[in-house]
């Protein structure tokens, strides 16, 4: 190991959604004095507004820190954030791996909680040095004993030393960081064999191209470089190699093993740098690629449709642009009878979706239409061939389908003791498979339970937040897929099928999902010049049925008095309200009836 | 449009005794103001600009406000600028707006000896509780006392407001009131459905008040047609009821797009080809310096779009042969699929050389103008 390696720590930080890893990041960044505290913006990684706004990490980060610790030495940290959600959790699994160790920040008030956990044993399956920090013990209610036992009996790492601190108020966060220099270990490698980096993010900037952060696990990349990509085999000239210092990229002449850095290079889209792949120089290759490689694939899909039509073009412009940072993203054409034009997006999770949509419509400018989401159900045919679904319009009819199978989820709910009945009872009604439940101590449980994706995406995380008065956490995992009975529930209007209303449920459940979107319809389906009856169809079969009468009165009675232009001003803007309306069939709706029908808000 | 063909004249006086609780319209209450001198010169001196032009005027209107609460020598001073400026022809329809509290037998007398030969009477509903919601100061033998003396002093032309849609109001009060109506048998019946307008007194209270719903809303329209039509009235406008010949001269000017002068305050015109008015606020159209704005797009898809809208107010409808002569195009080309669904419904007719609603059609006249323009 060189003197260099010595003196290297690279860390990340890990935690349950809320429980101050960003702020605790922030009090870093400042007690290094790498940011002067005037120049601090409150959490200075979630440089995104959604993540500032919802206090959760979307993209992976890194930056460059120096310490001097009590031993009168210089150091470098390395502090790389990861996203907070299951729905990255590959990526933040390849974050991890970039590092020797993790923080494991735990809310005194709060204590381990489900993605405590799950981020804890994705670290340990890392082999990362874990340092538990709890936080927020200027909380009146900040139970600090409770956090340390329940940390040494769930997780099973000692905690008796760990520091307590306050990242708000920036208490004993030297602790902290002396911590980091003793207990994380310093990266190994052989700055003299062949180049091994892995990526662990990249991110399109407009003058640098794509940008690759990387860890230097063996030898040395500097500008001018040839490198190639282990998994596809594709070499690309290195431009520039740097560090991410808090304000910036900064140059550097190489970067060598136990480093983090980026690179540029003749690399056209994020695609073709996928997180978890292996960098080496295509003039003296590694034999081997670090492990854990793996593509990942999107578990929800949905179809995006600008409200506006003619703003087809504005759409795919922003998902190009989005992909550019966000290689999970997918997305192709797709076109719907009831919605002209737009695309059908494959995502991580809900979240993923939820993000992508909420960036669209806020920073592209983008009304949006959703339709409901979608999970990929696998398809035996009677004709012996298997078909994965993403879009519920191409389900096969009855008679072509031998078997239906969809994807169950392995999931992890924390909870107080309280609410386990309701939990149970949720998970029930989800067709969930109880697997175990072990008591983490007198007041909370761990329940394990088998759950069908379709259930979860189908507002699962709100119906438990609301039972459990928002105390209960979520993890889930894939687990494989399960034959299930499935049917496409369609609804027609006026005698006409809405494509873009179709889904696909299990069988029992048809009847009141069809009934509640009825009636929603109804609700929402402005009264038009004649009589609309309301269908559920499945197959050939109604199973629900509503009507919506004619309109009876639409008229500017008063329409006497000279003023001519204001009545016609009135009817302008009637005429105006028209034009967004979208048809379906022969029945006009406002893009917001349409999402009105769609919203989960409804336990069934 | 020929200039010879004889245009209307709007007066407006814009104040009451007390605003009503729905009034939008530009009104103040008459002992609150300190300009009424400064107004009537005002206007008479908008009259006098047309003076020399040789205008032919065959329907003069004073609307309001309560142009009833003018004095004999206010009235007789506005009507002499009138007569100077304009050619008044001698069928003349003139109208004045009258609140059934406030016209004397001495002022209606001298209205009338200036010319008025129509009147119409802002009745609204029979019943107190509901005059009382809607803070008319009258009741209904105040009306028919006005009534019966402009019958004694020798008006054959009454127009009498009704309202629907009143806070309280059902459809048994709402027949008693046509009922009512009936046995007066006046020549003339406006029938308008109450509208919640922003910033009035009942839009600001909407939520204390029991308001009709729809449905029955749109039951009294249906009966206050059916009462009406068996009476004898033609339905002939969306609000307007009239028996024969008794159409409003004035109001079928704006329907058919036919030219009109409006002066006072907000006082909207159409003349020369060109749709104007004059500002809203009292002060502004006091000055001096004052002027008319301009208030539309003259392009000619503009005026097609309008001529289409006021048109299908009226029962006769759209001349089709009188559309291709204004506009150059056949109104029909282009539309028959959706003409022919709108007549399947119900709710449109094409006979001849017109296309017209129907009195189902009326009601929903706004979803089907946005269907056809």
């Amino acid at each position: 190991m060189t003197e260099k390696q010595k003196h290297i720590r690279n860390f990340s930080i890990i935690a349950h959604i809320d429980h101050g890893k960003s702020t605790l990041a922030d009090r870093i960044l400042e007690k290094t004095r790498t940011v002067a505290t005037r120049d601090m913006e409150e959490q200075l990684l979630d440089n995104m507004d959604l993540e500032r706004e919802r206090g959760i990490t979307i993209k992976a980060r890194a930056i460059r820190l120096s310490y001097t610790a009590k031993n009168g030495e210089e150091y470098i940290y390395n502090l790389i954030d990861t996203p907070g959600h299951v729905d990255f959790g590959y990526e933040v699994s390849r974050s991890l791996k970039a590092c020797e160790g993790a923080l494991l920040v735990v809310d005194a008030t709060q204590g381990v909680e489900a993605q405590t956990l799950a981020n804890a044993y994705l670290a340990i399956d890392n082999d990362l040095e874990i340092l538990p920090v709890i936080n927020k013990i200027d909380l009146a209610s900040a139970d600090i004993e409770g956090a340390r036992r329940e940390i040494e009996d769930i997780i099973g790492i000692p905690a008796d030393e760990c520091p307590a601190v306050s990242a708000k108020n920036g208490l004993n966060i030297e602790d902290v960081l002396e911590k980091i220099t003793t207990d994380i270990p310093a990266p190994e490698g052989d700055t003299d064999a062949p180049l091994k980096a892995l990526i662990f993010d990249s991110y399109y900037d407009a003058y640098l191209g794509v940008v690759v952060y990387i860890r230097i696990f063996d030898g040395r990349v500097r500008a001018g470089d040839k490198i190639r990509l282990m998994s596809t085999g594709a070499e690309f000239e290195v431009f520039e190699v740097g560090t991410m210092e808090p304000f910036g990229l900064s140059r550097c002449d190489a970067l060598s093993a136990g480093e983090v850095g980026y690179i540029t290079a003749s690399i056209k889209t994020v695609g073709d740098t996928k997180v978890g792949d292996t960098i080496t120089l295509a003039s003296r290759p590694a034999d081997d690629a670090l492990p854990g490689f793996r593509e990942v694939h999107p578990m929800v899909y949905s179809g995006i449709y600008p409200a506006d039509g003619a703003r087809y073009g504005d759409l795919r412009e922003a998902l190009e642009k989005l992909q550019l940072n966000d290689a999970s993203l997918v997305f192709e054409p797709e076109t719907s009878i009831a919605l002209g034009f737009g695309f059908r997006c494959g995502f991580l999770g809900l979240l993923h979706m939820e993000i992508i949509e909420e960036r669209l419509e806020r920073e592209f400018n983008l009304d949006l239409i959703t339709t409901a989401p979608s999970v990929i159900y696998k398809v035996e045919l009677r004709n012996g061939e298997t078909v994965m679904i993403d879009n519920p319009s191409k389900f096969p009819t009855a008679d072509e389908i031998a078997t239906a199978y969809e994807p169950i989820m392995k999931a992890t709910i924390i909870t107080p003791t309280d609410y386990i009945g309701g939990i149970m009872d949720l998970c029930q009604e989800r067709r969930g498979v109880f697997i175990d439940m072990k008591y983490i101590d007198t007041e909370r449980a761990e329940i394990h339970y088998e759950l069908p994706l379709n259930e979860i995406i189908y507002d699962f995380f709100d119906a438990l937040k609301s039972r459990t008065k928002g105390y209960a956490s979520l993890d889930y995992e894939l687990k494989g897929y399960k034959a299930s009975k499935l049917v496409k529930l369609d609804f027609m209007l006026n005698g006409e099928v809405v494509d873009a209303l179709s889904f696909i449920v299990f069988e029992e459940r048809a009847y009141g999902r069809a009934r509640k979107i009825a009636e929603k319809l109804k609700e929402n389906i402005p009264r038009q010049l004649f009589e609309i009856p309301i269908q559920a169809t499945i197959g050939s079969k109604i199973i629900a049925r509503e009507t919506v009468k004619a309109m009876r009165k639409d008229v500017l009675a008063k329409c006497y008095g000279g003023d001519i232009t204001r009545k016609k001003k009135l009817l302008e803007k009637q005429k105006e309200g028209k034009k967004k309306m979208r048809k379906l069939g022969s029945v006009e709706v406002t893009p917001e009836a349409f999402m009105a029908v769609l919203r989960l808000d409804d336990e069934n | 449009m020929m200039k010879t063909d004889p245009i209307g004249l709007y007066v407006h006086i814009p104040f009451c005794v007390k605003k009503c609780a729905y009034c939008d319209f530009c009104s103040y209450p008459y002992e609150d103001i300190s300009w009424r001198e400064d107004y009537i010169r005002r206007i008479c001196c908008e009259i006098s600009a047309y003076e020399g032009k040789k205008i032919k005027v065959n329907s003069i209107f004073f609307g309001g406000g309560t142009p009833s609460l003018l004095t004999e020598a206010e009235f007789r001073y506005i009507v002499c600028a009138i007569k100077k400026s304009f050619i008044i022809s001698d069928d003349v329809e003139f109208t004045i707006e009258a609140n059934p509290k406030t016209l004397t037998e001495k002022n209606l007398t001298s209205y009338i000896d200036c010319g008025v030969n129509r009147i119409s009477i802002g009745l609204q509903s029979i019943h107190e509780n509901e005059l009382k919601s809607l803070g008319r100061i009258h009741n209904f033998s105040d009306f028919v006392d006005l009534y019966n003396l402009a019958r004694s002093l020798g008006i054959d032309n009454i127009n009498v407001d009704l309202m629907y849609g009143i806070p309280e109001q059902t459809k048994e009060s709402f027949a008693e009131t046509l009922n009512s109506l009936i046995e007066l048998a006046p020549e003339h019946i406006s029938v308008y459905g109450l509208m919640l307008e922003e910033g009035t007194p009942l839009y600001k209270n909407r939520d204390t008040i029991t308001l009709p719903t729809e449905d029955e809303e749109c039951d009294m329209y249906y009966l206050a047609s059916q009462k009406l039509s068996l009476a004898g009235y033609s339905h002939y406008e969306i609000s307007n009821y009239a028996m024969g010949g008794y159409e409003c001269r004035h109001n079928l000017k704006y329907w058919k797009c036919e030219e009109y002068i409006g002066v006072g305050v907000s006082a909207h015109s159409c003349f020369d080809g060109v749709r104007f008015a004059n500002p809203d606020g009292i002060s502004e159209y006091l000055d001096v310096n004052c002027k008319k704005y301009i208030t539309e797009d003259t392009d000619s898809t503009d005026k097609a779009y309008e001529y289409v809208m006021l048109c299908l107010r009226l029962a006769e409808g759209l001349s089709l042969s009188d559309y291709l002569s204004r506009f150059g195009v056949d109104f029909l080309t282009g539309r028959e699929s959706m003409i022919e669904r709108l007549c399947a419904l119900g709710y449109l007719c094409v006979q001849g050389d017109r296309l017209f609603l129907t009195d189902r059609g009326f009601y929903v006249s706004n979803a089907i103008l946005c269907e056809l323009i």
